[in-house]
């Protein structure tokens, strides 16, 4: 490999490996530092690329460990969202006797390409709707599939705060699509 | 060990089955509420469709958002730093 490689991977592969970094970062700032660090690290173990995955393959592995360390880095920055906000709107959903405050509505069930797409669009906005470390250990897990355990010991999260997370972050997705296409006009 | 559940607890139950495997009593617990809560039994399968759409990401090979012009800018000249001999 020559020094034109690392130009010709931003070119090739750039706007996809922002995309990847966007959509668990929930920062453009933040997926542009991904991508960054990833294409440095990718240029200084480039020996160690065997060629048996394809390019993008492989430089999406590099990607995924750039992300939770940057995630990790924001965490110790700025710490875990404060926990009386969430917990106030979490008791919002809840009558005091535990039943839910309103009925749940059922989603449509989609099948279409054009509405599966416009309802990815509808979660990602509500993720980023998330406060920020909320989003990012969310989609760790229901993006990326990272395991919850590996989550918590990663970030250097105890395992009761990133559960609490997590369920709070899916109890909040699932109010924001509800009120956002969700529940469906095509069902 | 509590065989009754209410919906708060029983979705937190829910969610948790998301990330680990519960307990025998937990479980227990939690079929029995879903099996008569219809609040509960769509909360279930809305978080599980939530996690269906949020992975088949495919969408992403697509898309045509990408690194605004600047920051590929930035990042060149950063390569090309450590691309100097």
């Amino acid at each position: 490999m020559n020094s034109l490689d690392a130009h010709a991977w931003l070119a090739d592969h750039g706007d996809y490996l922002f995309r990847v970094a966007r959509r668990q970062l929930h920062s453009d700032e933040l997926a542009e530092d991904a991508v960054q660090e990833t294409l440095l690290a990718a240029l200084a173990a480039q020996s160690r690329y065997a060629g048996d995955a394809s390019l993008r393959t492989w430089l999406t592995a590099i990607l995924k460990h750039k992300i939770v360390d940057l995630i990790r880095r924001q965490v110790r920055e700025t710490g875990l969202p404060r926990d009386e906000d969430d917990a106030e709107a979490v008791d919002l959903l809840f009558q005091q006797d535990g039943h839910w405050a309103e009925p749940l509505k059922p989603w449509g069930n989609p099948q279409a390409e054009a509405e599966l797409g416009q309802l990815r669009r509808v979660l990602d906005e509500c993720a980023d709707r998330l406060k920020p470390v909320m989003a990012q250990v969310f989609s760790l897990r229901e993006v990326a599939g990272m395991e919850t355990e590996e989550i918590c010991k990663e970030l250097g999260i105890t395992p009761t705060n990133c559960w609490v997370l997590l369920h709070r972050a899916r109890l909040f997705m699932r109010e924001c699509l509800t009120l956002n296409g969700f529940g469906g006009t095509s069902a | 060990m509590k065989w009754r559940v209410n919906c708060r607890e029983a979705t937190e139950l829910f969610s948790r089955t998301q990330d680990e495997r519960l307990h025998l009593a937990d479980r227990v617990a939690m079929r029995m509420h879903l099996a008569i809560c219809r609040n509960c039994t769509r909360f279930a399968r809305q978080l599980q469709d939530m996690r269906r759409l949020l992975r088949s990401g495919g969408a992403l090979e697509d898309e045509t958002a990408g690194l605004s012009a600047d920051a590929r800018q930035r990042i060149e000249t950063e390569l090309h730093q450590k691309l100097k001999p």
